[in-house]
């Protein structure tokens, strides 16, 4: 694949307290339907037992991924990595609403929007970024875990933080050849990542 | 994901079209029961019709899909393609046939009908092959796609033909005791490589394996027998066949859910 920015929201859950802020953000900022969501955080845990116990929680949204599954079975190229941002986004104007990409995601976080007959899903509110702010996650996350930037840019937020910390702390969800980008950090005196490498 | 009724119907149909239409070049090659080919070439477009159109109404912008073109590669795309090659090679077909035009026509159109036909019962299953679920990216979802659809589509062209020929009966019921054989294995197959319990899905495999197994090879026997009442046993194969068909795609839906590798981050299925 060519050489492109690589803009992604990483995600420090050392400092995450599971507070649904960002979800609340999200729904806000892009007007997404009630009962669906674009940003979802998930309760990883408790597990152990007493006095060992340990729980983290798990933002999810777009993972950005190198090799998007929902751009290659888009069979109107409704799905579609912009060439400028490199961010995955869906052309809702050629949406057919098949729903494929939905199936292909593997982590489900793509929506069906009703009202418009189609699929939506995280744009790292691209209507903020492009005027120069951060996403809405971002702005609204109180335990400032989360950053954006371009993983390719070592200036960006979201590098710095990588850059931070040892390999051993920085995750990502499951990769079945999609390769995503979106990072996560966690370390293990907080808790032991259980989502998958 | 909840079940798309709009896809199983389409796959189902689609399948059973190819697979009628392959009874119709099988005859036209051996230059038997012509009597009846434009009306088992006519039964089999519309079904494949029908099939077509229930997967129209799986999409809620059906309007754009023209922009399909600008993405050939996609499952949805190939699908579509060979939906319509099949359809016009059985309308050329039906054409040729009621005019009574040349047989090495008719015979070049119903074998290539017949192609198109079989290739999409076996594409259709091969565009859920996603690496997002472990029990969908597995080759013996398209093998059970196209195995599922074998005894449906042979036994509706029983139904249509009959014992007009007896050698062709006799050879077709072969081949419902074939494809019941084979549904029944790669419905088993696949359960198998699905990695659940049989008992959790035991009434859909059943389906599978009784309805779209046991039932094309008793009647296909029976057939064999009595070939006076082929027709017959040719309907009760086809409803048979339907159901072992529909059985195998609803588990392909079912273990969606269980077997995603986002599951574990997907709290609505059931809404997506």
């Amino acid at each position: 694949m060519p050489s492109m920015t690589r803009n992604a929201i990483v995600i420090d859950l050392n400092r995450c307290i599971g507070c649904y802020s960002c979800e609340v953000a999200c729904k806000q900022e892009n007007n997404v339907a009630l009962g669906e969501y674009w940003s979802k955080v998930l309760a990883v845990g408790p597990t152990g037992t007493h006095p060992h116990v340990e729980e983290y929680w798990l933002p999810t949204m777009c993972q950005q991924c190198e090799d998007a599954p929902c751009v290659h079975v888009c069979p109107t190229g409704a799905s579609y990595r912009d060439p400028d941002t490199g961010v995955v986004l869906v052309n809702k104007e050629l949406c057919i609403g098949c729903k494929y990409c939905m199936m292909a995601c593997p982590y489900g976080v793509r929506s069906w929007n009703a009202a418009e007959k189609c699929v939506e899903k995280c744009t790292l509110c691209g209507q903020l970024t492009s005027q120069g702010e951060l996403p809405a996650c971002v702005k609204a996350c109180c335990g400032e875990a989360r950053f954006y930037g371009d993983l390719d840019d070592p200036e960006s937020d979201a590098s710095k933080l990588l850059a931070s910390y040892d390999e051993a702390d920085i995750h990502h969800l499951t990769d079945v050849g999609n390769r995503p980008v979106s990072a996560y950090v966690l370390s293990p005196r907080f808790a032991e990542w259980k989502s998958g490498d | 994901m909840a079940i798309q009724w709009s896809l199983v119907l389409f796959t189902v149909l689609t399948g059973i079209a190819g697979w009628m239409f392959a009874g119709v070049a099988f005859d036209s090659l051996r230059g038997k029961n012509q009597p009846k080919a434009f009306l088992a070439g006519l039964i089999a477009l519309i079904v494949m019709a029908v099939g077509g159109i229930a997967s129209v109404t799986h999409l809620s912008h059906p309007d754009r899909m023209l922009a399909a073109l600008s993405h050939p590669t996609s499952g949805i795309f190939v699908e579509a393609v060979l939906v319509g090659l099949a359809g016009v090679c059985m309308i050329v077909f039906i054409i040729l046939a009621k005019r009574g035009a040349s047989a090495g026509a008719q015979k070049v159109f119903a074998v290539l009908g017949a192609i198109f036909g079989i290739v999409l019962s076996f594409m259709a299953g091969s565009s859920y092959m996603m690496s997002s679920t472990s029990t969908w990216n597995t080759v013996l979802l398209p093998i059970g796609y196209l195995c599922t659809s074998i005894p449906g589509g042979l036994g509706a062209y029983l139904a249509v033909v009959g014992a007009g020929d007896r050698d062709s009966a006799r050879l077709l019921s072969i081949g419902t005791i074939v494809g019941g054989v084979l549904a029944a294995v790669a419905s088993l197959a696949y359960v198998a490589v699905t990695g659940f319990p049989a008992s959790a899905m035991a009434p859909l495999w059943a389906g599978c394996v009784l309805c779209g197994g046991v039932v094309p090879v008793v009647c296909g026997v029976m057939g064999m027998k009595t070939p006076e009442r082929t027709a017959t046993f040719g309907v009760v194969t086809l409803v048979g066949g339907l159901v072992g068909s529909a059985c195998f795609r609803v588990i392909m839906w079912q273990v969606f859910a269980l077997a995603a590798v986002g599951a574990p981050y997907i709290t609505n299925f059931a809404a997506m």
